[in-house]
């Protein structure tokens, strides 16, 4: 990888000067190795080694303006090369536990050097952003050629044996861990995939600093949760964390389910939450192997963040909510189960096929239906009337054939209760599928009501000012703005 | 008819949608005036506290809200609310508790200073002694700003917690602290400020998250609105010159965006003697956004420095009008106009007038637009003398592809006759140039010289409107095949005819547009029709107004409908 980078960085052009200084330089780390292989006394190494090691890593520390292809192109290069020539005497274990565990604070600092920048703005170089097309084109940093050695150096470093946990630790500190972790933002994936695989090792190889690490990406993720609402990094991060939570012991600690309760559930929320919801999921199913009562409380989140206008949204989260209730003991899932049903209720018969769909699935789970035949006496009132009227007027034949195959199943759970419910005209089951006329007039009627009282206060008061309403039934977005089903009012 | 108010808000709050019940809970003040404040403590408080469990957030925030209503409903007794809002305070989603602050700090407007002391202190201290809720710690962060002036012989209590808070390790807090202790500072005494904050703020200044010391730059400013000279020397400056070398351009650049008012803040002194030298490194930046910015900022900034201190921004000056990047040239545009009117006219001719004519002449079409506008700042910065060398290149931005940069020097070219309101100097070089709008290609630019029309009538008189400008729209009546450029010609001529007196319209402008009425092209003659009409309004004598009349009855039986319709209009009224 090393290499074709380098190829790659030559291109035809360049000035005369710089093959001869080039080959010069590619000979150097043979030579290096090789004087190094002379070394009888592993623990004298002479001086012109060393030297030229320390210059070299001296060298790698200096900054360089990478967006620019055309300063400094000289040093660039030599530093490249140097860099490949560091890289390769990692694999000599004399040469490591000799120059490099010594010198461990100046590898480190020319690391900091390199990778802890400001992160840059990608900028798109296309400027057709068609509204809604799909943009696959990933952004690239113009500076990553030359970072990536680096990382690439970094990584190697931690994997390699001999740098042990002792003289590691004292390097990684918790403002190192905060810089490191806000490079997790870099819209570079490949800059992201490495700094993944470095904090991963970093924290299996350092054990005492585990605690740390921990608390850094938890307050990395309250930002995204609180502040910022977007984190390049946070999949990665996630990623990490399953890896993590895997390794976790059995009873959990409570750190550890409060930090299910603050981050793991939260981060459902977040607008960008698509972007990660695979690995949120991931750990969230990992969580729940270690202590399975945390599936309640992820239900209730779940149902708490339901996503509003985001039918892509709601179908992962309909995903996600069949895969927890299934983990849920179904005596714990009482409290939640209005909630759940309606909302499932909410789904089916909302203008959205694919979320209509995915909520229809749940009736193909055996848990599931567990679930429904242990609180009958609430599901039946609800489900059956409205699964019976959709039925009959559904618009898309698919979809209409699963519901009356749906009415089939209920009407076998317990027939008599399918009957009585289908005769039930509480209108609290049944608002969903109402009428659009009788919806507005019980809610003329409360409406009627709160005018009265408005008019008692201003008696009361002749200074009351009337109480402005932020929703009215014309500017509502989403689900509320009259779509329902059978009732499709154009505003 | 009686409804028991608070049976029809609970009622109202069964509801399924989220949306009824935040318009339930917008409505909750008509329920608490009914109510009154025994009722309100006894049933409505508790009912409250059993929706903060199960409540969405939607609704949650609309409650935070609505206490802060209930307050000014029951201003002697609204301590009770607080119970409820600082719970609220400490909620998990942002904007609950940001409201729910807001609504604490309307509570302790109605409060008694004891109450303030024996209350409100001791739950701020709370708040931000909640080791395992951030968001009460940022919140708590929130309320002392406007609570630090009440807070009476506890206030050394809260500097302490809040600079406390300041090395806090969760970076939320230090976020928040950032963003408030210049807001803070505005209530301290300060020997406080200066003995308490500036500690703090130095070393939230060299935090080493960027967004923490990104947030310091506002406070850095507010901070020394409240300082003398010397203090801001010694405390504020060392900071200024630090955050401008920090390594995080995205400090650099909150920094060069407060650049202007933090000259203003420290004073003309300090901004002489060393900003003049930190803000010319950010206008070298590396970073183009950074300079992008720098240069915004400095167009204000020239006027908090002594004048004679300019000449040292003047090289920058031409160096960023070479910037690479287009939008800091676009950006240095403004400046060359904005700092010509603040130096010496000789002394802007001959350092800065190449650089405006080079950037006139831009690649980029944004560059030259804001060229062209600050050419005629320039100019009119420099006096007549100047336009000489100007209007040439004004010509040339006439023939620009872009309408956008045709424009806006039409808009230039306008102004400048605006404001030398010499007509000497007028017919020698603007009106030239200003009479192109007639043969432009873009509406946009026709109907912009079209409605700076009257302004430049009315300053350059009749004359001149009759005179050589009449005859350039004939020229293009006459001569120009394209529909829509005479169309614009006899809207100019409507524009003539409202300026001039009856004779000059019957003798000069009438025989034109009776021609015009027997255009071949039916829009022609509509428009025609409608300038007749203002004319006939002007004309006194009989008979050409009979003439008039009579050449519009004949459009009548226009095959065209359109002239139909307008001949018939102008014939009835």
């Amino acid at each position: 990888m090393q290499r074709t980078a380098n190829s790659k960085q030559t291109p035809t052009g360049r000035p005369q000067a710089q093959p001869t200084t080039n080959t010069q330089q590619a000979r150097a780390p043979p030579q290096m190795i090789q004087n190094m292989a002379r070394v009888t006394d592993p623990k004298h190494v002479p001086k012109e080694i060393r030297d030229q090691f320390l210059k070299k890593i001296h060298f790698c520390s200096q900054p360089y303006d990478f967006n620019d292809d055309t300063k400094n192109v000289k040093e660039k290069q030599e530093r490249s090369q140097y860099l490949q020539e560091l890289f390769d005497l990692l694999k000599e274990p004399n040469f490591v536990a000799n120059l490099v565990v010594p010198h461990l604070d100046l590898i480190i600092e020319m690391i900091e050097k390199n990778i802890f920048r400001p992160l840059p703005i990608l900028k798109k170089t296309a400027t057709n952003g068609e509204i809604g097309m799909e943009d696959d084109d990933q952004l690239i940093d113009p500076a990553w050629t030359h970072l990536q050695p680096v990382y690439e150096y970094f990584l190697q470093l931690i994997v390699n044996e001999q740098p042990d946990v002792k003289s590691l630790k004292i390097f990684i500190t918790h403002s190192f861990i905060q810089e490191f972790l806000e490079l997790f933002d870099s819209e570079e994936p490949r800059e992201r995939e490495y700094l993944k695989n470095i904090l991963h090792r970093l924290y299996a190889k350092l054990v005492p600093r585990r605690k740390m690490i921990r608390k850094a990406i938890n307050d990395c993720f309250y930002t995204l949760i609180h502040e910022t609402y977007k984190f390049n990094g946070a999949a990665e991060l996630l990623d990490i964390l399953a890896s993590i939570i895997s390794g976790f012991a059995v009873p959990l600690r409570e750190e550890h389910v409060i930090f299910f309760k603050t981050v793991i559930i939260p981060l459902h929320k977040v607008q960008t939450c698509q972007f990660y919801h695979e690995q949120l999921l991931r750990c969230s199913m990992l969580f729940l192997s270690k202590d399975p009562t945390l599936a309640t409380f992820l239900v209730e989140g779940l149902l708490r963040y339901w996503p509003f206008a985001n039918s892509a949204k709601e179908v992962m989260f309909l995903n996600e909510l069949l895969e927890v209730l299934e983990v849920c003991e179904i005596s714990k899932l009482e409290p939640l189960i209005p909630k759940l049903f309606k909302r499932l209720i909410k789904c089916i018969a909302g203008p959205h096929l694919q979320v209509a769909d995915r909520a229809m699935c749940f009736f193909e789970n055996d848990y599931f239906l567990t679930i429904l035949k242990s609180y009958k006496p609430f599901t039946f009132p609800l489900l059956v009337p409205v699964i019976a009227q959709i039925a009959d007027t559904h618009w898309h034949k698919v979809l209409q054939e699963s519901l009356n195959a749906l009415k089939t199943i209920l009407k076998e759970i317990d027939y008599q209760a399918f009957d009585k419910a289908l005769n039930n005209k509480d209108p609290k089951y049944l608002y969903i599928i109402q009428d659009a006329k009788n919806q507005k007039k019980d809610r003329q009627k409360i409406e009627e009501k709160w005018k009265n009282l408005t008019k008692q206060a201003l008696q009361k008061n002749p200074n009351f000012k009337e109480p402005i309403v932020p929703y009215s039934d014309t500017h509502i977005v989403g689900e509320h703005n009259g779509l329902n089903n059978g009732n499709i009012t154009i505003i | 008819m009686s409804e028991n108010p608070f049976e029809v808000l609970k009622e109202d709050m069964e509801n399924e949608e989220v949306y009824l019940k935040v318009n339930a809970m917008h409505r909750v003040k008509v329920v608490a005036t009914l109510l009154g404040s025994d009722k309100i403590k006894s049933q409505l408080i508790p009912y409250f506290e059993t929706l903060l469990k199960k409540e969405d957030d939607e609704v949650l925030f609309a409650l935070a809200e609505e206490l802060g209503n209930i307050a000014q409903i029951i201003p002697n007794q609204s301590i009770c609310l607080l119970t409820l809002l600082e719970q609220l305070a400490g909620f998990d989603e942002t904007v609950v508790r940001e409201q729910a602050v807001r609504s604490i700090t309307i509570v302790c407007g109605f409060l008694a200073d004891n109450e303030i002391a024996n209350t409100i202190v001791p739950m701020i201290i709370r708040l931000a002694s909640n080791d395992s809720n951030f968001t009460c710690r940022v919140s708590a962060v929130s309320l002392m700003c406007p609570l630090y002036a009440r807070a009476g012989n506890q206030k050394e209590k809260i500097r302490q917690k809040f600079t406390e808070l300041c090395s806090e390790e969760t970076p939320m807090v230090r976020r928040a602290v950032a963003t408030k202790i210049g807001e803070i500072a505005q209530f301290m005494d300060k020997i406080h400020v200066i003995q308490d904050l500036i500690p703090v703020l130095k070393q939230l200044c060299q935090d080493e998250q960027d967004q923490v010391r990104l947030l310091c730059m506002e406070s850095l400013m507010n901070i020394a609105k409240i300082l003398n000279s010397g203090e801001n020397k010694t405390n504020i400056l060392p900071l200024i010159i630090q955050s401008a070398e920090d390594k995080s351009w995205r400090v650099r650049l909150a920094l060069s965006k407060i650049f202007a008012d933090l000259a203003e803040a420290v004073g003309k002194e300090i901004a002489d003697s060393s900003l003049i030298q930190i803000f010319s490194n950010l206008l070298k930046d590396t970073e183009c956004d950074v300079r992008v910015i720098a240069v915004k900022s400095l167009a204000r900034f020239i006027k908090f420095v002594s004048p004679e201190k300019l000449n040292l921004i003047v090289p920058l000056l031409q160096l960023l009008s070479k910037d690479p990047f287009s939008q800091v040239k676009q950006n240095a545009c403004e400046v060359i106009g904005q700092i010509a009117t603040l130096l010496p006219k000789e002394y802007s001719q001959s350092k800065l007038q190449q650089q405006l004519i080079d950037l006139m002449a831009d690649d980029n079409q944004d560059v030259r637009r804001n060229a062209a506008k600050s050419a005629g700042q320039f100019a009119a910065a420099i006096g007549p003398e100047a336009l000489n060398q100007f209007v040439p290149f004004l010509k040339k931005c006439m023939d620009d592809p872009k309408w956008r940069v045709r424009k806006e020097t039409m808009q230039t070219i306008i102004q400048l006759a605006l404001t030398v309101k010499n007509p000497d100097v007028f017919n020698k070089q603007l009106e030239s140039v200003f009479v192109m709008f007639l043969k432009d290609r873009a509406a946009e630019v026709r109907s912009m010289g079209l409605s700076q029309l009257p302004a430049l009538i009315a300053a350059y008189k009749q004359e001149w409107a009759v005179g050589n400008f009449l005859s350039k729209c004939v020229e293009t009546l006459s001569k120009d095949v394209g529909s829509l450029y005479r169309i614009n010609a006899l809207y100019a001529i409507q524009q003539i005819s409202f300026a001039v007196d009856g004779p000059v319209a019957q003798d000069r402008l009438w025989p034109i547009v009776q021609k015009c009425l027997k255009d071949t092209v039916p829009n022609i003659r509509f428009v025609s029709i409608r300038v007749a009409k203002s004319l006939s309004k002007k004309i006194d004598n009989q008979q050409t107004l009979n003439q008039i009349k009579q050449a519009i009855n004949e459009l009548i039986d226009d095959p065209d409908r359109d002239v139909k319709f307008y001949a018939q209009e102008a014939l009835q009224n």
